[in-house]
C-alpha cells in the first residue's frame, strides 16, 4: 500500500490536477446548493416573477455541467494515473524478468510470473484509478462543506462535527471484528473455487470410474455449505454500512429538528439558511460514504500489489558482463573453469569447487546422476548464471570481462526442450544466424538437420506456422529443429543436453551424426545420457553431489572411480534384467 | 442472450429472495425520496412559522423514515446476497450436468488445462448478474413509479418530466454508451491475449532468446505491447468515466428542469410555493437511485459474456453427443478381444494425422505392449479404444462388437484404465481409492497399496488439489492400485510406470500380470525393459505400425526395436 501511494504521489502533475479538480467540485456542489435555495426562495417566499430567477437558473445549470465536466476530469485524471503507474510496474517486472529469470523457470514458476504481469498488474488498476482520486475528494469536499456549514449556522455544524465521528468510531469497531474472518473467508472462497476446478479436472476419472454421478450433490451441498459460511461474515459487514446510514440518519434528523426549532420558536435564521444547510448536510454525509467504499476498493488491490513488490523484491542473481571484445581467432576459445562454485541460496543445491580444462575443439561430457549438478554447471558454463566463487576462463581472462554479445554468438545451446518461438519454422531456424541469414543457408540447415522430410510434407514447407511453445512438432522434430539453429549459426562452442529416451530413431542417428558434424569446428560440451557419447569423450567430468568427482577419459574413470564404475555397472546390469 | 436466458432461468428458481429484494430495495428507495421530499416540504413549512407540533409530527415522521431505510438496505443486502449464492450453486451444479456427459472427450478439444479455470472464473463473475443486472432495474422501475404517481397530485408536467429523465438517464444515456464500450473492450481483449502469449513465450523460451540474443528485442516488444495494452485500457476506463459523468449530469439536468418548470408554475399560481422545495428534493433524491445504471451496461455485457463462454463450451459439442447413439452394453467375460482394422485418425485442427492405417488383432486374455518414440501415436491408439477420440476412419471392435456402437459407459464400466495424467481428488487417500468400488474394506485398499509399494501411505492421509502434494511416482502408483482394486476385464494402461524406478517397477508389473492373468492388457511403455513376457510388442513410429512380434522374434530380426533396444542400453539415467 506505502509503494502503491509513492507510486501515485509521484505523479505531481496529475495529483495536483485531481486536488484542484476536487476544490473545484466542492464548490461546485456549494454553488448546487446555493442555486437551488435562492430559486425555491424567491419564488416561494417573496414570490418573484419567474423572469426574476432566469438569470439564477442560468447561472445553476452551469455549475451542474461544470460539476459532470469536473468528475469526469477527476476520473480521467486516476485512469492516467493507473496507467502510468500500471506501465511502470509491468516495466520493472519486465526489466527484472528479462535480467534473470532462469532460476525461477527452471523451478517451474513461469506460469505463476506471468499471471502477476498479468493479473496482478491489472487488478492494482482501482488503486490509483477509484481509490486516490475518490480520498482526495473526500479529504477535501466535506471539510468544505463543514467550513461553509459552520459560517451559516453554528449549532448545525457542530451537530456534524458531534456525529461525524460515530461513523469512522462504528467502522473501526466492526471492521476490527470482521477483518480476521473476512479475508478467513476470501481464503476459503479461493480454496471453494479450487474444489470446483478440482472437480471439473478430475471429471476424466470420475467417468472412468463411472461415479461422475455422485458428485452433483456434492457440488450442490458444498456450495450451499460455503453460502452459509459467507453470509455469516457478510451480515457483519452490512450491520457497519447499516450503522453507518443510520448515524447519518439520525444527524440529519437532528439537524432537521434544530433548524425547525430555530425557524418557528427563536426565528433567528432564514429561511435560506435553513434550506441551504438542510440540503448540504447530506451531501456532507455522502462524501463520508465515498471514503468507505473507497477503503475498501483500496485494499481489493492491496493483496494483488503485495504479490508484484514481493516479486521485484525477489534477491536476484545478474550476470556481468564486460567490454573486452572476445575475437573469434580462427579456433574455438581455450576455456578453463577455476574452482567454480554455486549455490542456489543457502540449504538448497550446490556446485562445489569445480575446476578443471576445456581446450579448443575438446569433446567433454558431464555424466553424473540426476540432481548432480550437470544442467546447473551447463548453464554457468553457457553465461546464463553467475558462479559465486571461482571463474569460467576464456582465452586467458574471466568471462565476465568479455561482451554477452561475443560470447553468445560464439555459442549455441541444444537443451532436451528446446523452445519453439511462435512464428515459421524458417524464423525458427533464423533466430540463431547472424544477421539475416538467406533463405538458402536456412533451407539447408533445415535439411542438414534431418528435417527435409517433414518440410517437404507440410503444405507451406518452412513457412508453416509452429504454435505457441511449438505444438504440432514432434519431440524429435524440435531437437531437429535445434540442430539446424546449430548449423545454420555455425558456433565455436556447443552445449548439448542430450536428450535421455523417447526420440525416434531417425532423430537418434540425426544427432550423432550432426554434434559429430559441428566437433570439427567447434568445443562440444554435452551432458552426456548415452554410453557411445561418454566413450567418445576426450575428457569426462563426472559430477556427484555437487563435487567434481572425477576426470579423465571413460577408460581412466572406470578405473579409478569406483562410484563411476558402479553406476556404469548398474545401468548395464538392469538392463540384462 | 440466449445463454443469458439460460442464468435467467436459473435465477428466477429462488421466487422468494427475489421478490424480498425487490420488496427492500423498494422500500429503501421510495423511504429515501419520502424522507427528503419531507424534509423539504418541512423546511417550507417551518417559513411559515406554523404551529410546533405540526413540525414535530413531520419531523418523527423524517426520522421514522430515515430508520426504516436504513433497515430495508440492510435486509436487502442479507436477501439479495443470500439469493447471488444459491444462485451461484446452481449455476455450477447446472454446469456440471452439460459438461458431465461431454467429459472426458471435451478436454482433449481443449488441450489447455486454463479452460476449466475460465470455466470457474465464469461462474464467479456470474454473481453479479443477479446483484447488479437482474433485480435493480425492477427496483428502480417501482420507485420511480410511485413517486412519479405521488407527483402527479401536485403537478402532471413534473412527473413528465420525471418519466422523461427516467427514460433519458436509465435507458438512453446507458445504450448510448453500452454501444461504444462493447467495441472497445473488444479491441483490449485481443489486445491482452497478445501481450499475454508474448510473456510466456519470454518466461518459456527465456534461454533460448538470451543465448540467441533475442531477449532485449522480445522485451522491447513486450514492452510495446504492454503499452498498447494499457492504453487500450485506458480507453476504456476514460470512457466509463464519460458515461458516469454523462449520466450525473442528466439526471441533474432533470432536476433542474424539474426547478425550473416548478418555479414557472408557481410564479403562474399554477402551483403552490410551498411543494416546490419538496418536488426538487425528490426529483434530486429519486434520479440518485439512476447512478448504479452507469455502469449496469458493464455488468451486462460482463455477465453476458460469461454466459456465452460458459454455455459454448457446452454447445459446440452437442453434435458429438448426438452421434453417440451407440447403446449395446458389453457383456460381461473374461477377455476382451481387440480388432483394429486400417484405422486412420487426424486431430481436428492438425494437418498431419496421427495414426496411418493401423491394423491390430489381439486376441482375448493377451498382453500387448505399444512402444515406440514420443509422437508416434501410442496414447492416442489408447484413446481411441477408450472411445475418447472418435471421428477415426477405418473398424474397431472390442469383443466382436464394433466400437462404434457400443456404449462408452459400458466400455468403461469393464477397464481399468491407468493414463498418462490420473487425477486425485482434495480429500484422503481412502477416498481416492474408493472411486474404484463403494464396498472396498481398508484391508483391501491396504493390500493394493503395498502392491503398489507404497508403505509409507496412510489410508488416512490427505491428498490436495490435483494430488499436488503427491510425487509423480506415488500419483502413478496410486492409479495403479485403483485400476487393481478394480480389477475389470480389460487392462489399458499408458506408460504408468514412467515415473518410477526399475525394480518397483518390476514388481508392481509382477502384480499387474497376477490381477490380469486372464484378461486382456494393453499397455503403451516408454522403457524397452520387462518385455520380455508380453504375448506381444506394437513398434509405432509417426502413427504407423512398423513391426509386431514377441521380444525374441523381434530381437532376432534386429529390425527398429532391436535398434531402440541398443540405445536404450547405452543410455545413462
Amino acid at each position: 500500500m506505502k509503494h502503491l501511494s509513492k507510486i501515485a504521489f509521484g505523479q505531481k502533475n496529475l495529483i495536483a490536477l485531481l486536488v484542484v479538480s476536487s476544490v473545484l467540485i466542492g464548490m461546485m456542489i456549494l454553488g448546487q446548493a446555493y442555486f437551488f435555495v435562492d430559486i425555491i426562495e424567491r419564488i416561494y417566499l417573496q414570490e418573484e416573477p419567474f423572469e426574476g430567477v432566469f438569470l439564477l437558473l442560468a447561472g445553476l445549470l452551469l455549475v451542474i455541467i461544470g460539476r459532470a465536466l469536473l468528475t469526469h476530469v477527476n476520473g480521467w485524471a486516476g485512469v492516467k494515473i493507473a496507467s502510468e503507474a500500471k506501465r511502470d510496474l509491468r516495466d520493472s517486472l519486465l526489466a527484472k524478468y528479462s535480467r534473470n529469470p532462469i532460476q525461477a523457470s527452471l523451478q517451474g514458476q513461469s506460469g505463476q510470473k506471468v499471471s502477476v504481469l498479468m493479473d496482478a498488474v491489472d487488478e492494482v488498476d482501482p488503486y490509483f484509478s477509484s481509490y486516490i482520486p475518490q480520498i482526495i475528494q473526500s479529504a477535501i469536499v466535506p471539510v468544505m462543506i463543514l467550513v461553509i456549514v459552520f459560517t451559516q449556522h453554528l449549532y448545525s455544524g457542530l451537530i456534524i462535527v458531534v456525529t461525524a465521528p460515530f461513523i469512522p468510531f462504528f467502522m473501526a469497531i466492526i471492521g476490527m471484528k470482521t477483518k480476521d474472518k473476512s479475508e478467513e473467508q476470501m481464503d476459503k472462497l479461493a480454496a471453494f473455487s479450487g474444489q470446483f476446478l478440482d472437480t471439473l479436472q478430475g471429471l476424466t476419472t470420475l467417468k472412468l470410474f463411472g461415479q461422475s454421478s455422485h458428485q452433483k450433490q456434492k457440488i450442490r451441498k458444498s456450495s450451499i455449505d460455503f453460502r452459509e459460511a459467507t453470509m455469516e461474515v457478510l451480515k457483519i459487514a452490512f450491520v457497519s454500512s447499516f450503522m453507518m446510514e443510520l448515524i447519518s440518519m439520525l444527524s440529519i434528523g437532528l439537524i432537521a429538528l434544530e433548524i425547525a426549532i430555530q425557524l418557528v420558536v427563536y426565528e433567528n435564521i432564514s429561511f435560506f439558511t435553513a434550506f441551504f444547510i438542510l440540503i448540504l448536510a447530506p451531501e456532507f454525509f455522502s462524501g463520508l460514504k465515498d471514503l468507505a467504499s473507497a477503503f475498501h476498493t483500496g485494499r481489493g488491490s492491496a493483496g494483488a500489489a503485495e504479490k508484484v513488490q514481493g516479486e521485484l523484491d525477489e534477491p536476484e542473481v545478474s550476470v556481468c558482463w564486460g567490454n573486452q571484445e572476445l575475437y573469434n581467432e580462427g579456433r574455438p576459445p581455450h576455456i578453463e573453469l577455476e574452482n567454480l562454485s554455486f549455490s542456489y541460496g543457502q540449504d538448497s543445491f550446490a556446485l562445489h569447487h569445480i575446476s578443471t580444462i576445456i581446450p579448443s575443439y575438446g569433446q567433454i561430457a558431464i555424466v553424473g546422476r540426476s540432481g548432480s549438478g550437470k544442467t546447473t554447471l551447463l548453464h554457468l558454463l553457457a553465461g546464463l548464471m553467475n558462479p559465486q566463487e571461482g571463474a569460467i576462463i576464456v582465452n586467458g581472462q574471466p568471462l565476465s570481462d568479455y561482451k554477452e554479445q561475443d560470447w553468445f554468438d560464439q555459442l549455441s545451446y541444444i537443451s532436451q526442450q528446446p523452445y519453439l518461438f511462435s512464428g515459421s519454422i524458417a524464423e525458427n531456424i533464423a533466430i540463431g544466424g547472424k544477421d539475416n541469414p538467406s533463405r538458402m543457408n536456412i533451407d539447408k540447415a533445415a535439411r542438414k538437420a534431418g528435417l527435409a522430410n517433414l518440410i517437404d510434407s507440410l503444405e507451406s514447407g518452412l513457412d508453416t506456422p509452429v504454435g505457441e511453445a511449438g505444438r504440432g512438432l514432434s519431440g524429435g522434430e524440435q531437437q531437429r529443429v535445434a540442430i539446424a539453429r546449430a548449423f545454420l549459426k555455425q558456433p565455436a562452442v556447443i552445449l548439448f543436453d542430450e536428450p535421455t529416451t523417447g526420440l525416434d530413431l531417425q532423430t537418434e542417428r540425426i544427432m550423432q551424426q550432426s554434434i559429430k558434424e559441428l566437433a570439427r569446428t567447434s568445443t562440444v560440451i554435452t551432458v552426456a545420457h548415452r554410453l557411445h557419447t561418454i566413450k567418445q569423450a576426450d575428457q569426462i567430468l563426472f559430477l556427484d553431489d555437487g563435487e567434481l568427482a572425477g576426470q579423465g577419459t571413460h577408460g581412466d574413470l572406470i578405473e579409478s572411480i569406483s562410484e563411476y564404475r558402479q553406476m556404469v555397472s548398474v545401468q548395464q546390469g538392469s538392463d540384462t534384467k | 442472450m440466449k445463454d443469458l436466458f439460460m442464468v435467467v432461468k436459473l435465477v428466477v428458481r429462488e421466487k422468494r429472495d427475489i421478490l424480498l429484494s425487490i420488496l427492500f430495495g423498494f422500500l429503501a428507495g421510495i423511504t429515501a425520496v419520502g424522507l427528503f421530499g419531507a424534509s423539504g416540504y418541512l423546511v417550507s413549512k417551518a417559513a411559515l412559522i406554523p404551529p410546533l407540533y405540526t413540525l414535530i409530527l413531520v419531523v418523527s415522521f423524517v426520522k421514522l423514515l430515515g430508520f426504516i431505510r436504513a433497515i430495508s438496505r440492510y435486509i436487502e443486502r442479507y436477501v439479495s446476497h443470500r439469493a447471488t449464492f444459491t444462485i451461484l450453486s446452481h449455476l455450477r451444479v447446472s454446469f456440471y450436468e452439460k459438461l458431465e456427459p461431454l467429459a472426458p472427450r471435451i478436454f482433449q478439444k481443449y488441450r489447455s488445462g486454463d479452460l476449466l479455470a475460465r470455466i470457474v472464473g465464469d461462474v464467479e463473475s456470474l454473481q453479479n448478474f443477479f446483484l447488479r443486472v437482474f433485480y435493480p432495474p425492477i427496483v428502480l422501475l417501482i420507485v420511480f413509479l410511485f413517486t412519479i404517481i405521488f407527483t402527479t397530485f401536485y403537478s402532471l408536467s413534473i412527473a413528465l418530466v420525471l418519466l422523461g429523465g427516467l427514460i433519458i438517464t436509465a435507458l438512453m444515456v446507458p445504450l448510448l454508451f453500452a454501444m461504444r464500450q462493447r467495441k472497445i473492450e473488444g479491441q483490449v481483449r485481443e489486445v491482452r491475449g497478445v501481450l499475454s502469449t508474448e510473456t510466456t513465450e519470454l518466461l518459456y523460451g527465456f534461454r533460448d532468446l538470451k543465448i540467441y540474443r533475442k531477449l532485449a528485442e522480445k522485451e522491447n516488444q513486450l514492452k510495446g505491447s504492454s503499452d498498447y495494452y494499457i492504453r487500450e485500457q485506458e480507453k476504456v476506463g476514460i470512457h466509463a468515466s464519460l458515461s458516469q459523468a454523462m449520466n450525473s449530469l442528466a439526471s441533474l439536468v432533470a432536476s433542474w428542469v424539474v426547478l425550473s418548470l416548478g418555479a414557472y408554475l408557481v410564479a403562474e399560481g399554477q402551483l403552490k410555493g410551498i411543494f416546490l422545495a419538496m418536488l426538487v428534493m425528490i426529483s434530486l433524491t429519486v434520479f440518485e437511485n439512476v447512478t448504479p445504471m452507469a455502469v449496469f451496461p458493464i455488468h451486462l455485457e460482463d455477465s453476458r459474456r460469461a454466459a456465452n463462454r460458459l454455455f459454448s463450451v457446452v454447445h459446440t459439442n452437442s453434435e458429438a453427443t448426438q452421434s453417440n447413439q451407440a447403446s449395446i452394453q458389453l457383456q460381461e467375460q473374461q477377455g476382451l478381444a481387440i480388432d483394429m482394422h486400417e484405422v486412420s485418425f487426424t486431430f481436428p485442427d492438425e494437418v498431419r494425422s496421427t495414426l496411418k492405417n493401423v491394423s491390430l488383432h489381439l486376441p482375448a486374455g493377451s498382453k500387448t505392449a505399444i512402444v515406440g518414440p514420443s509422437g508416434s501415436g501410442k496414447s492416442t491408439l489408447l484413446q481411441l479404444l477408450l472411445k475418447i477420440q472418435m471421428e477415426y476412419t477405418g473398424k474397431v471392435e472390442v469383443g466382436g462388437t464394433s466400437l462404434d456402437s457400443l456404449d462408452q459407459e459400458s466400455l468403461w464400466g469393464h477397464t481399468n484404465v491407468v493414463l498418462q495424467e490420473n487425477h486425485f481428488f482434495f480429500g484422503t487417500i481412502r477416498e481416492n481409492l474408493m472411486l474404484a468400488g463403494d464396498d472396498l474394506m481398508d484391508r483391501q485398499l491396504e493390500e493394493a497399496l503395498e502392491k503398489v509399494k507404497l508403505h509409507h501411505i496412510h489410508l488416512t492421509d490427505s491428498v490436495l488439489e490435483k494430488g499436488e502434494n503427491l510425487s509423480g511416482g506415488e500419483k502413478q502408483r496410486l492409479a495403479i492400485a485403483r485400476a487393481l482394486l478394480r480389477s475389470k476385464s480389460l487392462w489399458v494402461l499408458d506408460e504408468p510406470t514412467s515415473s518410477v524406478d526399475a525394480l518397483t517397477e518390476t514388481t508392481i508389473y509382477q502384480h499387474l500380470f497376477e490381477a490380469a492373468e486372464s484378461d486382456t492388457l494393453i499397455v503403451v511403455s516408454h522403457r524397452l525393459t520387462g518385455l520380455e513376457h508380453m504375448d506381444k510388442i506394437v513398434v509405432m513410429e509417426h502413427g504407423e505400425t512398423v513391426e509386431e512380434g514377441t521380444f525374441n522374434e523381434l530381437m532376432d530380426k534386429r529390425g527398429y526395436f532391436y535398434q531402440m533396444k541398443q540405445i536404450e542400453k547405452s543410455v545413462f539415467m
